[in-house]
């Protein structure tokens, strides 16, 4: 389906990694010729991970401070708060009521977590747009992330399957919308729950409690579904967008895709004949972000511009759900923020054991 | 294309040297034939053949010679 927020307005985007950058040569047991035929195919040469007590919500804490410090935010106009991400601090409560605490935001704030991975951020924009058109408030964030490079339970560190193991990296993003006179932004969103095993932690949440020794824990990814869908769904909705917009690649500065992996984004880029300067990509140095990928590309490639220039960039995120979405965002490049790196995390208090190293 | 000229392009895809492959090789013996060689494998069935190739398509896949057999002009 369409949507179409009118009067709202991206005017600030930040991201935020660890100090902890790990080369996938380094790190990775396996010898040199997978490695070699792993960065050719995803484009990942490393990525930064999470401290061992540092939470999605950590990062994005530290980018939307950033963004309400540098644009000098008054705290009780940001009355909209999303939290998008498959990895919460907790069960319950929902994170994003502590990030709103965290923050300093009045109590007169709607928040509340999604769950979404890659399509997240698309997603966010839409959802938080809509709240801003609904309500008197001046600002809302969408804050989306995770920290996929590492599922953290209990006192084991789980660890992915190989290939996922080297391909997924932690942050953070915050995206900031107001409310105000613009020019309409269309959204174009997508959802298509017959593939939902194509991307899935199946075992313990509610459904599946327990999980037989046999099966492996953690996410599972089928690699080939999740590229026959990337690479029809998402090339069909972006070529739909543009024809809805009456524009072509000639009319967007550039492509943000989710950054899923290499092979994936040439394929997008060439069959929605977008050309390989304007399809961006981030996958290098942060690997596949989750639904970071959208904002942190951004940020990697404009956040130590100091122009002052309008660009439109037409943003595709998608994946696990399965859940696809297109948004062309008009922004400044001068709100694009440069990268945040931290290694601060929340202390809440609540006694606990250490993570094995 | 002949059968030479199709294991030509499947080593080539794969990244296979020239010669490796025959059309009874059985592709659990084939290290490379992995999760991202799969992907290249799509890629090159739909840009040369205009061949859809599905998950299941690609589970089936036993030999060389299944795979020869789809890499027709769809």
């Amino acid at each position: 389906m369409y949507s179409e927020l009118k009067d709202v307005k991206v005017v600030g985007m930040a991201a935020a990694v660890s100090n902890t950058w790990d080369n996938v040569r380094e790190f990775s047991t396996e010898d040199e010729a997978v490695i070699n035929k792993f960065i050719k195919t995803t484009g990942v040469e490393g990525r930064y991970s999470a401290n061992p007590r540092q939470c999605t919500s950590d990062f994005c804490f530290a980018a939307a401070e950033k963004i309400l410090e540098e644009k000098k935010i008054p705290r009780e106009e940001v009355g909209v708060l999303v939290f998008i991400t498959q990895s919460s601090d907790y069960y319950l409560p929902a994170t994003a009521c502590v990030l709103q605490n965290r923050l300093g935001l009045s109590t007169s704030c709607i928040a509340f977590d999604v769950n979404l991975g890659c399509s997240g951020f698309t997603y966010g924009i839409n959802i938080v747009g809509s709240l801003l058109k609904t309500s008197q408030t001046k600002y809302g964030l969408v804050l989306a992330g995770d920290t996929s490079a590492r599922e953290k339970s209990q006192k084991i560190r789980r660890k992915f399957g190989h290939s996922a193991e080297l391909l997924f990296g932690d942050s953070g993003t915050a995206t900031l919308i107001e409310n105000t006179a613009s020019d309409p932004i269309l959204v174009s969103s997508h959802t298509d729950g017959a593939g939902y095993k194509a991307i899935i932690a199946p075992y313990e949440a509610f459904r599946n409690p327990d999980r037989p020794a046999s099966e492996i824990p953690g996410t599972r990814m089928d690699d080939i579904e999740v590229f026959n869908f990337a690479t029809s769904e998402a090339t069909a909705q972006i070529n739909d967008y543009m024809e809805k917009q009456k524009k072509n690649p000639e009319d967007y500065d550039c492509l943000v895709l989710h950054q899923a992996n290499l092979m994936i984004l040439k394929r997008i880029g060439k069959k929605t004949g977008f050309p390989k300067e304007k399809v961006l990509i981030s996958l290098d140095r942060f690997g596949n972000t989750s639904s970071s990928s959208i904002p942190i590309t951004l940020v990697y490639k404009y956040g130590d511009c100091d122009d002052e220039r309008m660009i439109n960039a037409l943003c595709c995120g998608f994946g696990v759900g399965l859940s696809w979405s297109t948004v062309a965002l008009p922004i400044d490049v001068k709100d694009i923020l440069p990268l945040v790196h931290t290694d601060e995390f929340f202390e809440d208090g609540y006694p606990r054991e250490e993570i094995e190293e | 294309m002949t059968n030479q000229e199709k294991i030509a392009l499947l080593e080539e895809t794969l990244e296979i040297d020239e010669g490796t492959l025959t059309e009874d090789t059985l592709l659990e013996d084939v290290d490379e034939y992995d999760s991202m060689a799969k992907l290249s494998l799509i890629v090159m069935m739909d840009d040369e053949f205009a061949v859809k190739l599905t998950g299941d398509m690609i589970k089936g896949f036993q030999t060389v010679g299944d795979i020869l057999a789809v890499m027709e002009k769809a």
